[in-house]
């Protein structure tokens, strides 16, 4: 018998413990799960988008359920920077996890500031951009469609921090590669995809969308195939690792992430369907790589034969 | 059930949810369109209290993917008793369940009702299914001394639920109807009004559709009782995660999940409360 895989894998200047991380917004900063994983499992926990000031979020509904998967326009509700450090870094602080902070703004300048505020941080071990939103007005989508409204952020947070920094991409543009190659270029250390795509449904009775928001962002199952697609086109496209995401439920699919060329991946929505979905995914994933012989699971990345 | 009772004391003090497998025992169409589900659920039938919830999966071979929130009507032993509306595709499937099928739950979930610990007479609500958490509720205050009336609304006969816990425990059932086939013909509220008039109560528990709540919520403010209610919102987690359930309340914005589903009636800013979907 072989001994056990090696499962970590490097982003930036971070090496987590495994590839399995959660998706920000779908586990808060973690707290909520604690009765259901073991943190000190993951490879990594990525906390709900915060703002440098409190934002309350869009109306209700904020959900709706589709074939599936669902619509979301939560809108970013959050308390803001300073409850943030205080409360859930604080929390978080007393557990063994690295800790990825999800950075969400309005402005280029507020991006930036969160990652100067959070830079000298020792609880914070990576930021993740979020300028692909689907769900605030400004902020979002806004700078994720766009290259150089969007490498302006990359660029500003970069120089306001030395911590790694990922960048979340949109699905919601016609050619993501272009894109994450402008970020690569501002200074990303890596990429994350994908955010949730730009969807809509419609209650026939009462002839209204089921979103307060009208539009929200869909996430599941539903999306992965084209989750997939992507992750497969931007890891081609560029030399940083990628974080795939979009639909993961289970440790194949985690696997066809990696073999797409995912460094790692993260689990959102079906949080909410199993709370204990990542743990479910660390072990399948840990008896694939066992099974297949691996010594390193990094060996998976982009492993595809084409 | 671990009946704590004391002041102000949380619906799930100290106790921690968790992801069980459950046996469905028994599940039965008690009335038009509604379901009696009994499940073997150890863990949540022992620590659950009156005006919690569990969140259900019952997605197995369909196409949809989130878990369902339901009060848990009643607990005794190892079992919860979950009253149940047919509505769309998630009861749909809970009505197809069968005895030897097993599906799990979360729970215990979320803040139940309080019962302060000078209550001695209390009006207990329900439009619908709203009967659903307040029987549990009923049978605790029974059992602590505490006098039970009850006021029932439901569309016709057919569709009133829960009847029999309530006679079981309460001093008094006052039934409303919407077509007069049970009880007096009209709303819930009528009889509401006349009952806080007669001044004998120290609290109110209402749960049905928010428009209701809402009545019942002005009506104890207008004669100084207390009232709690439960609310309903579209839940994902359940859990306190993703902050799809929240209630405006003039403390901002809570999650119903956690904070909730039971309320105190003063603090819901009602004017921009959601009104469920299902009406
Ligand atoms: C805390 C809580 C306790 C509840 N207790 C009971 C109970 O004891 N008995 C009972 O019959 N119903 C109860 N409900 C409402 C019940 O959850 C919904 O009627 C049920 O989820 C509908 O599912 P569906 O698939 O049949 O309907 P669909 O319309 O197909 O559901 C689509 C989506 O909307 C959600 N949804 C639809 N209506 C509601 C609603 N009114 N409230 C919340 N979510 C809704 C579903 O969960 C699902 O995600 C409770 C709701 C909450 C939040
Ligand atoms: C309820 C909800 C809230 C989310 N909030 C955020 C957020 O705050 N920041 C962010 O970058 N992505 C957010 N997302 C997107 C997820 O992180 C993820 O990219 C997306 O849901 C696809 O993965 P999934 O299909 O596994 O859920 C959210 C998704 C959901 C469903
Ligand atoms: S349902 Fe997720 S926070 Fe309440």
């Amino acid at each position: 018998m072989t001994g056990s895989p090696d499962m970590s894998v490097v982003i930036g200047s971070l090496t987590l413990r495994n590839p399995v991380l959660t998706a920000s917004g779908t586990f808060a900063s973690g707290r909520e799960y604690a009765d259901f994983v073991d943190l000190s499992r993951l490879g990594a926990v990525v906390t709900k988008g915060v703002s440098l000031k409190p934002w309350a979020g869009n109306a209700s509904p904020r959900i709706a359920e589709t074939a599936c998967g669902m619509l979301n326009s939560i809108g970013l509700q959050n308390p803001g920077l300073a409850v943030f450090t205080q409360k859930d870094l604080g929390w978080l602080e007393t557990q063994d996890v690295p800790v990825i902070v999800n950075v969400s703004g309005h402005t280029v300048d507020e991006y930036a500031e969160i990652c100067r505020r959070l830079d000298s941080d020792s609880r914070v071990d990576a930021f993740e951009i979020n300028i692909s939103c689907p769900n605030v007005d400004a902020g979002g989508m806004v700078f994720g469609t766009s290259c150089p409204d969007a490498a302006s952020v990359v660029s500003a947070c970069r120089a306001a921090t030395s911590k790694t920094l990922i960048v979340k991409l949109s699905p919601n543009v016609t050619d993501n590669t272009e894109i994450a190659r402008a970020f690569v270029d501002a200074g990303a250390d890596a990429v994350s995809l994908i955010n949730t795509l730009l969807g809509m449904a419609i209650d026939i009775e009462k002839r209204r969308p089921k979103l307060a928001r009208v539009v929200g962002g869909l996430s599941g199952p539903a999306i992965r195939p084209v989750a997939l697609r992507m992750v497969w086109q931007v890891a081609n496209a560029v030399d940083v690792p990628v974080i795939g995401m979009g639909g993961i439920t289970n440790s194949r699919d985690a696997v066809e992430f990696m073999l797409a060329g995912a460094t790692a991946v993260a689990v959102g929505t079906a949080n909410f369907v199993d709370p204990t979905t990542t743990m479910r995914v660390v072990d399948g994933l840990t008896e694939y790589a066992r099974s297949e012989g691996l010594v390193r699971v990094e060996e998976l990345i982009g492993a595809l034969e084409t | 059930m671990t009946g704590c009772c004391g002041a102000g004391e949380k619906g799930h003090a100290g106790e921690r949810p968790s992801l069980e497998r459950v046996d469905v025992l028994s599940n039965e169409r008690i009335a038009e369109g509604v379901g009696l589900m009994i499940l073997h659920a150890r863990h949540t039938a022992s620590l659950v209290e009156p005006g919690q919830f569990v969140h259900l999966r019952v997605d197995k071979g369909r196409d949809f993917i989130l878990r369902r929130p339901f009060s848990v009507h009643r607990a005794r032993g190892e079992q919860i008793e979950i009253l149940y509306q047919v509505l769309g595709q998630g009861t749909l499937a809970m009505a197809e369940l069968s005895c030897s099928d097993d599906i799990d739950l979360i729970g215990p979930l979320g803040h139940g009702w309080d019962v302060p610990a000078d209550v001695n007479h209390a009006l207990l609500v329900s439009g619908g299914l709203g009967a659903a958490p307040l029987g549990g509720l009923a049978e605790k205050l029974a059992r602590e001394g505490v006098a039970v009336t009850c006021a029932m609304g439901a569309p016709t006969q057919e569709r009133l639920v829960g009847l029999d816990v309530f006679e079981a425990v309460a001093r008094r059932v006052v039934i409303a109807t919407d077509d007069g086939s049970e009880g007096e013909l009209g709303f819930v509220t009528g009889p509401v009004e006349r009952l806080l008039a007669e001044g004998s109560f120290d609290i109110v528990y209402a749960c049905g559709p928010e428009v209701m709540q809402r009545a019942v919520a002005a009506m104890c403010a207008e004669v100084g009782v207390r009232c709690q209610v439960s609310l309903e919102r579209l839940m994902a987690c359940g859990i306190g995660a993703c902050l799809s359930c929240v209630v405006t309340t003039k403390d901002g914005l809570k999650r119903a999940c956690v904070e909730g589903p039971v309320f105190d009636a003063e603090e819901v800013c009602w004017d921009v409360s959601e009104i469920p979907p299902k009406h």
